[in-house]
């Protein structure tokens, strides 16, 4: 199990870029591109663009997301930013304030 | 692989770099952080780094502790201990009151100990100093092979015949030995 955690009391500051699955709990600020998903947990904060296959928010995103696959809002997640994925679902209770674009071809 | 040798404190988190995340930029953060992936630029941690086999951090690290099993280029700032495993190589200087070198770790690098106490008036010959720049020849493996008891001697003796290659052993932890480097033989 390859699995990366940020932690709650971590910030990184720059670019983050793997193949891996990768566990916000903390602070990322930068970049931040993945060959598969992305967890935003509720401690969680981003401030990045993001480019990623599944990304899965409960926490705070400001920045752009670029998926390939697949976004999730949950319910308690706050996003300010422009979403482009063919797949996006947004539960009851997120907030959310940009752009979606779903005009992505299958690959 | 996940070997669950929970050295954290009271709290379950506990931060992964895994081995295909590169990470570029600043890191800080108050909780321990296990590397076993890149990371490239500043750290800084109030608590432990753990570098593992197959992790690679090129940045200035400043943290409580640091162990250090995969490679660190850049320089070690650790407010209680570093330790180089045995398959530890680093590139760098470390500044910490305790650092630890097991055979088989390889540094290239200063080492600073900080302040060193009293001791010094019985072996007058050694300058302020505790431990100089090492000039290690190209390939670095600073093997610390024995237990370097040259006390006393002015003229001192022959290098050790343990050391591989042929330069001349720089007389890093001679000079401190008395103090705190503990030098761990592995026993295999």
């Amino acid at each position: 199990m390859a699995n990366t955690v940020i932690g709650s009391s971590i910030v990184i500051d720059g670019e983050i870029s793997g193949d891996e699955d990768l566990v916000i709990q903390g602070t990322v600020k930068g970049k931040i591109s993945l060959k598969e998903s992305l967890f935003v947990d509720s401690s969680g904060v981003v401030e990045a663009d993001i480019e990623t296959q599944n990304v899965e928010v409960s926490g705070k995103v400001t920045g752009n997301i670029n998926a390939s696959d697949k976004v999730e809002l949950k319910s308690d997640c706050r996003v300010i930013g422009d979403i482009k994925a063919p797949r996006i679902l947004i539960a009851d209770g997120a907030s959310f304030k940009g752009n979606v674009d779903m005009d992505v071809k299958e690959r | 692989m996940a070997n669950p040798k929970d050295t954290s404190s009271s709290s379950g988190d506990n931060t992964v770099i895994g081995p295909s995340i590169v990470i570029n930029g600043k890191l800080s953060g108050d909780e321990d952080l296990t590397v076993r992936g890149r990371l490239e630029g500043e750290l800084s941690l109030t608590k432990t780094l753990i570098v593992e086999p197959s992790g690679v951090v090129k940045a200035n690290v400043d943290v409580k502790n640091a162990v250090i099993s995969g490679a660190v280029v850049g320089n070690v700032d650790a407010a209680e201990s570093v330790e180089l495993t045995k398959e530890g190589r680093m590139i760098g200087d470390i500044r910490s009151p305790r650092v630890i070198l097991v055979d088989g770790a390889s540094l290239r690098g200063r080492i600073d100990m900080g302040e060193v106490k009293g001791e010094r008036s019985e072996k007058g010959a050694r300058p302020a100093r505790a431990v100089r720049a090492v000039p290690v020849p190209a390939r670095p493996a600073v093997r610390i092979a024995g237990k370097s008891k040259l006390e006393g001697k002015p003229p001192p003796p022959p290098p050790p015949s343990g050391s591989r290659s042929g330069a001349p052993v720089p007389p890093l932890v001679a000079a401190g030995s008395r103090r705190r480097v503990v030098v761990k033989k592995k026993a295999r």
